[in-house]
C-alpha cells in the first residue's frame, strides 16, 4: 500500500537538501517574482526552478502538473491579451478579436510566475519525503498535534481506498452489482459507504488510543527516533536565500 | 452433484510477481480445508473461485461452467463466501435486515429470504439478536452475522476464510455444527486455515499451499501425518499428533478423542 505522495524516490543532490532549505526557496522565489515584475527576472527564476527540478531527476513528473495548469495560463492569455486596462498596441488581430501587446506582456509575465510556482513547489514536494519536512517542521517548533494531521491525511487515504476494495468484494460476494447503470451504482453506494465510514471512524479511536498509548501527549522534552541528518551547504544556502530576498526588497523599494 | 474444477490456474497482482503458480484442483463433495503460511496464496485462490479476480492464465469450471463467464454477483448465487473480517461487509442497523441483504441480492421473495435468515441466524445462535444493531454485538458475534449472512444464501459452495479466528470453545464447536451440517445437506465446503487443530479435526481433505503452488493434497489424515512436507510449507502438525509423537506413541491421530482412546488402550494393555 503506497501512501498517498508525490514524493519521487531519486538520489540527487536535490533530494539531499534540508527539507527547510526547499521550504524556504519556494518561499522566496515566489515572492521575489512578485516583488520583481521586470520579465528578465522573473524568466530567470523559473529557469532556476526548472534547473532544480531537472537535477533532481523529477523533470518528468511536473510536466503533466503543468500541463494541467495549461487551462489557466491559455485564459490568462485571452482574457490580459484582449482586456488588460493599459492596451493600447494592436499586436495582431483575428477576425474581430484583437489582441494587444501590453496586455499579452503581462500574460507572459503572468504565466511564466504560475510555471515558477508550480516548479518551485516541485522541487519541494517531488524530492522530499512528507514526513522527514513534518519532522524537521517539529524539531523547529511546530506542533505535533499539526504534524500529525498532515501525515495522517497522506496515510489514511490510501487505507480508505484499500478498505473500499475490500468492502466492495465481500459485497458483491453477496450478490450486489457494484458495475453497470447509474441506479445499479447508486443503489451500491451505502452498502459500501457504510462499513467504510463505520471502519474509518473506529479506525481512527485505535489510532488515538494507540498514539496515547505511547505517551503522544506527554509534557516534556521529546527526543526523536531519525537523528538530526546534516544537510549539504545549509546554512550558506538559507543565507543566501534571505539574501537575495532582502536584495528584492531593497531593489523594489528604492528603483 | 456440485464441482470445482481448476485446471492450470496462474494469477499475479503485479507483472514480475506470481502469486499462483498453476494449479491444478478437482474439488468435489468433501470437506475442504487449504493451509499454508501467510502470502501462500489462500486467499487469492478463493477470490479467483469467486470471481473477485480473473485468472491470468488458466480455467476454473464451476459445475462445467468457466467461471469467466459470471460477474462475482452472478456467482454468489452458487458460491459463498465468508470473509475474515465481519466489519468489512456489515451496514445495516439491524442483524435481520444485514442477513437478508445477500438472498435478496440473489433473488430471492421477502418471505423467503426472511426464513432462510432467521433459520441461518438460529444455526449461529443469535436468533434472540434479530432485531440489534450489529454494531453492538461483539466482534466473534459479528463475525457470526457474516456466517449466516452467507448461509442465508443457500449456495451450492460454500468458502470460509479462517472462521475460527477470535471464536472460542463455543464458537469453533457452533463452526464444526455448521460445517458437518453443510456437508450433510451435499453442499462443497472450503476452508481457509491457520488451526491445525481444528483442520485436522473436521476437514475430510487438506490441501497444503506453499508458495503458489499446491505442496500436497490428500484426506487429512494423510497430509497431516506428513511431518516432512509439513514443515517444508512450514507448519506444524496438529497438537494431538505433537503429543501422541512425544509420548511415543505410533499411529496418527486428528482428534482428541482418538488420541485420548489410544491412550486407555495403552493403559489397560
Amino acid at each position: 500500500m503506497s501512501a498517498m505522495t508525490l514524493y519521487v524516490e531519486k538520489n540527487s543532490i536535490i533530494h539531499h537538501m534540508d527539507p527547510l532549505t526547499k521550504l524556504m526557496y519556494v518561499f522566496v522565489s515566489i515572492a521575489a517574482t512578485y516583488i520583481v515584475p521586470v520579465h528578465e527576472f522573473v524568466f530567470l527564476t523559473a529557469a532556476f526552478s526548472l534547473l532544480l527540478i531537472i537535477i533532481g531527476k523529477v523533470f518528468m513528473k511536473i510536466l503533466p502538473i503543468i500541463a494541467i495548469s495549461i487551462i489557466l495560463i491559455i485564459s490568462i492569455i485571452i482574457v490580459q491579451g484582449m482586456f488588460h486596462p493599459d492596451n493600447k498596441t494592436v499586436l495582431f488581430s483575428i477576425g474581430a478579436i484583437t489582441f494587444y501587446q501590453e496586455g499579452l506582456s503581462y500574460a507572459v509575465l503572468l504565466t511564466v510566475r504560475v510555471i515558477n510556482m508550480l516548479s518551485a513547489f516541485g522541487v519541494l514536494i517531488l524530492t522530499t519525503k512528507p514526513d522527514e519536512l513534518i519532522e524537521r517542521l517539529i524539531k523547529k517548533g511546530m506542533s505535533p498535534k499539526i504534524g500529525y494531521v498532515f501525515l495522517s491525511v497522506l496515510q489514511i487515504i490510501p487505507q480508505i481506498r484499500a478498505t473500499m476494495g475490500k468492502i466492495a468484494d465481500a459485497q458483491r460476494s453477496r450478490g450486489m452489482e457494484t458495475e453497470g447503470s447509474l441506479i445499479v451504482r447508486i443503489r451500491a453506494f451505502f452498502p459500501l459507504i457504510g462499513p467504510v465510514v463505520l471502519n474509518s471512524l473506529n479506525d481512527t479511536r485505535e489510532r488515538a488510543i494507540a498514539l496515547e498509548m505511547r505517551g503522544f501527549n506527554t509534557k516534556g522534552k521529546k527526543t526523536f527516533l531519525n537523528e538530526s541528518r546534516e544537510y549539504p551547504y545549509r546554512k550558506i544556502i538559507q543565507f543566501l536565500l534571505i539574501a537575495i530576498l532582502m536584495a528584492t526588497i531593497v531593489w523594489r523599494v528604492l528603483l | 452433484m456440485t464441482e470445482l474444477l481448476i485446471n492450470y490456474l496462474h494469477f499475479s497482482y503485479t507483472k514480475d510477481m506470481e502469486v499462483l503458480k498453476g494449479i491444478d484442483l478437482h474439488l468435489k463433495d468433501q470437506t475442504t480445508a487449504i493451509v499454508g503460511q501467510n502470502g501462500a496464496g489462500k486467499t487469492t485462490f478463493v477470490k479467483l473461485l469467486k470471481g473477485l479476480l480473473q485468472p491470468t492464465e488458466g480455467a476454473i469450471q464451476f459445475n462445467g461452467s468457466n467461471t469467466k463467464d459470471y460477474t462475482a454477483a452472478n456467482l454468489a448465487e452458487h458460491i459463498g463466501m465468508v470473509f475474515q473480517n465481519p466489519n468489512d461487509q456489515i451496514f445495516k442497523s439491524k442483524v435481520l435486515n444485514e442477513v437478508m441483504f445477500g438472498p435478496l441480492n440473489i433473488g430471492q421473495e421477502e418471505n423467503e429470504a426472511r426464513d432462510k435468515a432467521l433459520e441461518a441466524l438460529k444455526k449461529v445462535g443469535l436468533e434472540d439478536r434479530l432485531e440489534k444493531n450489529p454494531y453492538d454485538l461483539s466482534l466473534s458475534e459479528r463475525k457470526m452475522i457474516s456466517i449466516a449472512a452467507v448461509l442465508a444464501m443457500d449456495t451450492d459452495v460454500v468458502i470460509f476464510d479462517e472462521p475460527t479466528m477470535g471464536q472460542d470453545f463455543a464458537g469453533k464447536e457452533r463452526i464444526k455444527e455448521i460445517i458437518s451440517e453443510l456437508r450433510s445437506l451435499g453442499k462443497l465446503v472450503l476452508c481457509i486455515l491457520h488451526d491445525m487443530d481444528f483442520a485436522a479435526e473436521v476437514f475430510e481433505r487438506t490441501i497444503v499451499f506453499n508458495q503458489g503452488n499446491v505442496l500436497l493434497d490428500g484426506s487429512t489424515r494423510d497430509v497431516f501425518s506428513d511431518e516432512n512436507v509439513l514443515e517444508q510449507a512450514f507448519l506444524e502438525q496438529p497438537h494431538v499428533m505433537q503429543i501422541a509423537k512425544n509420548i511415543g506413541l505410533d499411529g496418527i491421530y486428528t482428534t482428541e478423542s482418538e488420541l485420548v482412546a489410544a491412550l486407555e488402550r495403552a493403559w489397560f494393555d
